[in-house]
């Protein structure tokens, strides 16, 4: 009997369990909400902590319990982004069989449309990111754990260009390299004056293709 | 440099541009010093092979380039002596193209320009495109109405990559301005010219302009523009049904078909000249759609020239070989094709070869044959030696060789077609006597 009710017991107690993550996962969506909206809008710094709250309709001592500051919201707004992509990425049959410039074009271009709301707010970030105290900074840990996710998606994706041979082996380094060169066209996309940022399409095309062919020419080898 | 990619920015494309032109200018000097210990026969010999080598080589160098370098290729090779007429005849058939863009490039370059993805635009859209267009390529989509459409979406940047480029020609041709074989304006002209084409707002202005003025040749398919789906960079216009000419021979039309499409060529070429004053001006054969029952459909008009009168003089000119008629008239041709500057001695060399021209293009009343046989290379060689004739001796005026270019682009096509065409009777139709299209003399 005990054993019976001890079961029963648990039953509901892990079903309130399951709902309060997922209440606390819609709590911490709604803030991502408002709070991107607003930075679209007023950008990072202007951006209060009241008015997220006020915005998302919640108190303002439960932000606190997400998050403890405007730094670790901009880390989800990046995770949950970065989320999307590789789902993204990952449904497009397309694009699957499509040549390595065009896979790697698609993963920046996708981003950058992403961001393209922000663009003050990304702004902010790069200038926060330098600050080695800041965790945006790509030394802290909780940006490292970001990254590590990011670079294991490329790593993905270019091994499989590896074993398909459009490329030779580059392990890691391809990622990191990779990495360095998405970051370089998220700085030129910011400056980009061209009408409808076009400039960075035909830079980001351009850079890809001719890196590409390098790679598959093995010229690269040293 | 990677075989076969293309180099990228002003400095690359510089370096590349001047590789091509010493080594030209290095083999074409060469040439010249050895003239001077080869007899006549073996002069002969060396230039016809120096001819087709350096050809090939500026065809394979400026294909390579593409770009705004490919059109100053044509341009030059009608301004420069430094290109033989085989060269010539290679370069007629280039027209300038931006790199392919891959799907996913296209798509956000349509995004970019008209601020929406197509399929939120389309009902249907092609992802992969189905020509090549000047400066960008041309995909094939249905309208939220069902109509079929072509929708030219331009490389993304191609206007700052043209200015570019110019930068470096300016300093690239200043051997050929310094003595004169390269006329200074040329380069601004070439510059107004690439910037208007760059713009497919001005290009749809010009479809309009050329649907209207020709709807009343019942072959002729002009597409429509589509103005709600059209910006500078995007171009959305009607779809034009037909082969371009090589697709089209291997469909072996039969020599009657051949001969009528031959015959409205050349009578849509004199329209535009007398009747317009302006001509859908690259000839590229690209741009010409045939069907087998003979209809032509006439697509891509970013580059439409538009001229004075004298140029439709000079056309009649030729046709009534006006400069027999007295020396008044001989005066006023000399004037116009090579200006008022000319010698009269030079001017009379050149005219042996301009009557030869003529007489091959309009048969004089009353010969035996009227139909001018196209297949044959008469016509092209003897439009190639008078080129010739006018740049060695800078005789060149920049209305006379557009116009040389448009019709040697005329000629290839109507040669390849290997048409029969009574030249004579569709000049009496549409620029004859009864149009009373009166000279100024």
């Amino acid at each position: 009997m005990a054993s019976k009710r001890t079961r029963a017991a648990a039953g509901p107690r892990k079903l309130g369990a399951g709902k309060r993550v997922e209440n606390k996962e819609r709590t911490r969506k709604a803030i991502l909400k408002a709070a991107s909206e607003l930075f679209s809008r007023k950008g990072f710094h202007r951006t209060t902590t009241k008015a997220i709250t006020r915005k998302a309709g919640i108190a303002e001592g439960t932000l606190f319990n997400y998050f403890r500051t405007k730094e670790d919201l901009a880390l989800y707004f990046f995770q949950q982004q970065l989320s999307e992509l590789m789902e993204w990425f990952r449904r497009n049959k397309r694009l699957q069989r499509a040549p390595l410039s065009e896979r790697l074009f698609a993963i920046i271009h996708y981003h950058l449309e992403q961001i393209g709301p922000y663009e003050e707010f990304i702004g902010a970030v790069y200038l926060r990111a330098l600050q080695p105290t800041s965790k945006l900074s790509p030394l802290s840990l909780q940006a490292q754990e970001h990254n590590l996710r990011y670079l294991g998606f490329i790593r993905e994706t270019l091994a499989r260009a590896e074993e398909e041979g459009e490329i030779p082996a580059l392990g890691d380094l391809g990622a990191y390299g990779f990495a360095l060169f998405h970051a370089a066209m998220i700085t030129y996309w910011l400056q980009d004056q061209s009408p409808g940022k076009e400039d960075t399409l035909a830079l980001l095309d351009r850079g890809l293709k001719l890196a590409t062919s390098i790679l598959k020419r093995g010229d690269w080898a040293w | 440099m990677v075989k076969g990619e293309r180099p990228d920015g002003a400095v690359h494309r510089g370096l590349r541009m001047g590789k091509l032109g010493l080594s030209l200018t290095g083999s074409y000097l060469g040439y010249q010093l050895q003239n001077l210990f080869l007899g006549a026969e073996a002069r002969k010999e060396k230039r016809r092979r120096f001819g087709q080598k350096a050809s090939r080589r500026v065809r394979e160098e400026l294909e390579f380039l593409k770009g705004p370098f490919m059109k100053l290729g044509q341009l030059l090779s009608m301004q420069t002596h430094a290109l033989p007429h085989e060269a010539i005849d290679e370069l007629a058939n280039l027209q300038m193209r931006a790199p392919g863009m891959h799907p996913t490039l296209a798509r956000a370059q349509f995004k970019t320009s008209c601020g929406k993805y197509p399929e939120d635009v389309f009902r249907e859209f092609e992802e992969e495109a189905f020509a090549a267009a000047s400066l960008g390529q041309v995909h094939r989509a249905v309208t939220r109405r069902g109509e079929k459409v072509a929708v030219k979406i331009q490389y993304p940047a191609i206007r700052t990559a043209i200015e570019n480029d110019l930068k470096v020609l300016r300093s690239a041709t200043l051997p050929g301005r310094i003595t004169g074989h390269t006329p200074g304006g040329i380069l601004d002209e070439m510059k107004r010219g690439f910037l208007e084409e760059t713009d497919y707002i001005n290009e749809g202005r010009n479809i309009d302009f050329f649907r209207e003025q020709m709807k009343g040749f019942p072959y002729l398919t002009i597409p429509k523009v589509y103005w709600d789906l059209t910006t500078d960079r995007v171009l959305t216009m009607s779809f034009v049904e037909g082969e371009t000419i090589a697709p089209f021979l291997e469909t072996r039309p039969s020599q009657a078909v051949r001969n009528r499409i031959g015959c409205r060529l050349f009578e849509l070429y004199l329209f535009q000249i007398h009747h317009l004053h302006a001509l859908h001006a690259d000839p590229h054969p690209g741009n010409y759609l045939f069907r087998n029952d003979g209809r032509i459909g006439l697509v891509d008009f970013g580059c439409v020239k538009r001229f004075s009168a004298d140029v439709a003089e000079l056309n009649r000119y030729v046709a009534d070989r006006v400069w027999l008629q007295g020396q008044e008239q001989l005066e006023r041709m000399i004037v116009l094709i090579w200006g008022p500057n000319v010698s009269a001695a030079k001017a009379r060399k050149m005219l042996a070869v301009f009557e030869e021209f003529a007489n091959t293009l309009f048969p004089l009343p009353g010969t035996t044959r009227p139909l001018v046989d196209f297949g044959k290379p008469t016509l092209l060689n003897a439009l190639g030696r008078n080129l010739r004739t006018a740049v060695r001796d800078r005789l060149t005026n920049p209305e006379f060789a557009f116009i040389s270019r448009a019709e040697l682009g005329l000629y290839n096509l109507l040669h390849q077609l290997q048409a029969r065409v009574n030249t004579r009777e569709v000049w009496n139709r549409v620029a004859g006597p009864k149009w009373g299209i009166a000279s100024k003399t």
